[in-house]
């Protein structure tokens, strides 16, 4: 109540202090499915996102105007995303955008921002690369953010859990054939690579299969003691569903993706027990937390927020850059960049409390050490003992 | 890897645990297999009559398991009925579907004897039912409540679930059906006659304009059926169609656009093929084989494996 308070204050002050300018929004662009397999995500981060606008716009906006929000469906589809990039660089002038929910729409659509000087705020999207993009020496300054937990930190958290803690020696791995699936297939073999162990399967499907048979003879075949996963919702549910089909059941351990509604509700009880790395559970165990999701369940009107993470990390997103933007005092893309790169004020966001959450050349957010494992039990996502 | 195993379990199971590999992935690719060969024969069906193909075959699958999903599930305040009774239901509705695609995208083009009309006003209305089901339904994909219990039994030391053995079972039972209405009754010699030459059979005081809307309906009412009978399997969306229906395109040609065994055979082989190559090659070619295959048969045998070459007269 009292940061409320505190808060409340500032933005008071700061709107009194601009007062009677009558300005222009502040545009901010949102892109991210909401359509398609990932639209859980992709409608969970927008609606995150719109949360915090609308409560910044509440207190006053910043630099005494106020946001607005100019969301566009990427349609998880590459070319898309870069049309969608276009539009809100060249005609909708955005003074940055939040969003990306898919690893290779990132990549295609992040060029354009780049060469504009306009900020992206990845607060979804995990790809190891897709902050990598635009780095020194090539590239003098990089204007790509984030603001989820990477590939890299995911995988770690991943085979810790299977290798470590659970001391299974023989893991099989199903990623799909998308750039996140294959990606992250990479960082995970790294991860295991790195614990001495080589995976008894690594096996591939595409978006829309239905049939996981092969897949899950070869890693029963195996030998294996769990299944580590990196796909989206849809086929995750096939692959528990499939091992049902076989009557052979072991634990899965995967990408954060294990915990999309859309994974939950048609892998119903196989689904249960699925563990996952997971930036934010639906579970209101600080005041702020609390709040959120209260304020999410209200205004959407639903009790499950169909993916937590994505929700969590758009809201954070629009905080961060609203506090960048208040140090640059500016619109300005280079300038707001800098005030990223240097935040002097702690962010406080339903993930975590950002304290100099990047410098010039770390443009991660979440380190490792942030996310937590949850478990898939009876629908919902809990945390894991 | 495999060393590693026949190390511990000695040769002997190893040699049988293979033939039980074979087998479950021979299952898989049955059940697969059937789900192509049911949509494959909906194609035949409208080819036979009238020379023209509903593009839109998947969708009419798609719309069948998402009216049966609201019948049966609760996403419309159900369940209303059990599994079993509204399969009658979805029928009827897909034969209803397959005459407004026939009355509106294909009539026309036969009517003035458009080489290719049909196929885009079938594809767009396919797009058309995509969205409309979009908008009914939502995007993302439902689960169907299963009818039979999910929990698999043993076959010979594979594992099958009691609703594969019904999408088999009932696609083969559907297939007979039609091929029995059309050899026994008045009203099916009707629907020979037409497929064998449509203006003779005019001539002969049949209304085959009748009997292509008719074709039209059996085809998106077998259509219909399959969608409840996979649904329980695979997941119910507006998108389910595409996929299928493209696949079962292929298992057409490579079957024969005239022959229902010929839509069988190719099922299963494609199939198979699918789950065979995605074990023992790998998960990222399983469908190269089948489309190999319908290269080669386009290559040898244009009219399908089981087809009766057309000679089109010029």
């Amino acid at each position: 109540m009292s940061y409320k308070m505190k808060t409340l204050i500032a933005s008071a002050l700061i709107t009194w202090s601009v007062a009677g300018i009558a300005a222009e929004p502040i545009k901010i662009g949102v892109a991210g499915p909401f359509t398609g397999g990932s639209a859980p995500m992709g409608v969970s981060m927008r609606d995150g996102v719109k949360l915090a606008v609308t409560e910044i716009n509440a207190k006053g906006g910043v630099l005494g105007r106020q946001l607005q929000v100019v969301e566009r469906d990427d349609e998880a589809k590459n070319e898309r995303g870069v049309q969608v990039a276009q539009e809100l660089i060249n005609k909708e002038k955005v003074t940055a955008t939040v969003g990306y929910i898919n690893t290779g729409v990132a990549l295609a659509s992040q060029r354009f921002y780049q060469e504009a000087k306009i900020p992206v705020l990845n607060n979804v999207a995990t790809g190891s690369v897709v902050t990598k993009q635009f780095v020194a020496p090539e590239y003098k300054d990089n204007y790509i953010f984030r603001n989820a937990a990477n590939d890299g930190i995911q995988s770690a958290m991943i085979v810790e859990e299977a290798v470590g803690k659970r001391k299974y020696t023989k893991v099989a791995i199903l990623a799909d054939s998308t750039n996140y699936g294959q990606l992250g297939r990479e960082d995970l073999e790294k991860a295991l690579n790195a614990k001495g162990i080589k995976p008894v399967a690594v096996e591939k499907f595409n978006i829309k299969d239905v049939d996981m048979t092969a897949q899950l003879l070869k890693a029963k075949q195996g030998g294996a003691q769990a299944i580590l996963t990196y796909g989206i919702g849809p086929e995750l549910a096939q692959i528990a569903n499939g091992m049902e089909k076989l009557n052979w059941k072991v634990p899965m351990i995967g990408s954060w993706t294990l915990s999309m509604g859309n994974f939950l509700d048609n892998a119903g009880k196989n689904g249960d027990g699925a563990t996952m790395p997971q930036t934010f559970i639906q579970d209101g165990n600080t005041p702020k937390r609390k709040a959120f999701i209260e304020a999410y369940q209200k205004t959407y009107k639903v009790d499950r927020i169909p993916s937590p993470v994505s929700a969590a990390q758009g809201y954070d997103s629009i905080y961060l850059l609203a506090a960048a933007i208040k140090q640059a005092g500016t619109t300005d893309g280079p300038k707001v960049r800098e005030a990223l790169e240097n935040l002097n004020e702690k962010v406080e966001g339903v993930v975590t409390t950002y304290n100099k959450p990047f410098t010039h050349d770390d443009h991660e957010a979440i380190k490792p050490g942030v996310p937590v494992m949850g478990m898939a039990k009876g629908g919902h996502i809990v945390l894991s003992k | 890897m495999r060393v590693a195993w026949s190390y511990s379990s000695g040769l002997r199971i190893f040699g049988l645990k293979k033939m039980e590999i074979l087998l479950q992935l021979v299952f898989s690719g049955i059940a697969l297999g059937m789900i192509y060969a049911v949509i494959a024969f909906g194609y035949q069906l409208t080819f036979a009559t009238s020379g023209t193909l509903n593009f839109g075959q998947g969708e009419a699958l798609m719309l069948g398991a998402l009216v049966g999903l609201s019948l049966v599930g609760n996403v419309h305040g159900g369940p209303y009925m059990s599994y079993w009774l509204m399969i009658p239901l979805v029928i009827v509705f897909g034969a209803l579907q397959g005459m407004v695609v026939e009355w509106i995208g294909v009539r026309p083009a036969i009517k003035i004897k458009s080489e290719f009309g049909w196929i885009m006003s079938t594809i767009a209305l396919a797009i058309i039912f995509k969205n409309v089901a979009e908008n009914i339904w939502g995007k993302d994909d439902l689960t169907f409540p299963t009818p039979l219990t999910a929990a698999p039994f043993q076959v010979f030391g594979a594992n099958v679930q009691p609703m594969q053995v019904v999408v088999v079972l009932g696609a083969l039972a559907m297939m007979l059906a039609v091929e029995m209405f059309n050899r026994k009754s008045i009203y099916g010699k009707a629907v020979v006659a037409t497929s064998n030459d449509r203006d003779a059979a005019g001539l002969m005081g049949i209304n085959t304009s009748m009997v292509i809307t008719f074709s039209y309906a059996l085809s998106s009412a077998t259509a219909a059926f399959a969608g409840v009978l996979v649904a329980p399997l695979t997941l119910t969306g507006a998108t389910m169609g595409s996929a299928l229906g493209l696949k079962a395109f292929a298992v057409a040609i490579i079957g024969g656009l005239t022959s229902g065994v010929g839509a069988i055979v190719g099922g299963l082989i494609l199939g198979i093929a699918e789950t065979l190559t995605g074990f023992y090659i790998s998960t990222g070619y399983k469908e190269v084989p089948g489309l190999v295959l319908l290269l080669l048969v386009l290559a040898i045998k244009p009219a399908g494996l089981f087809g009766k070459t057309a000679i089109k007269k010029v």
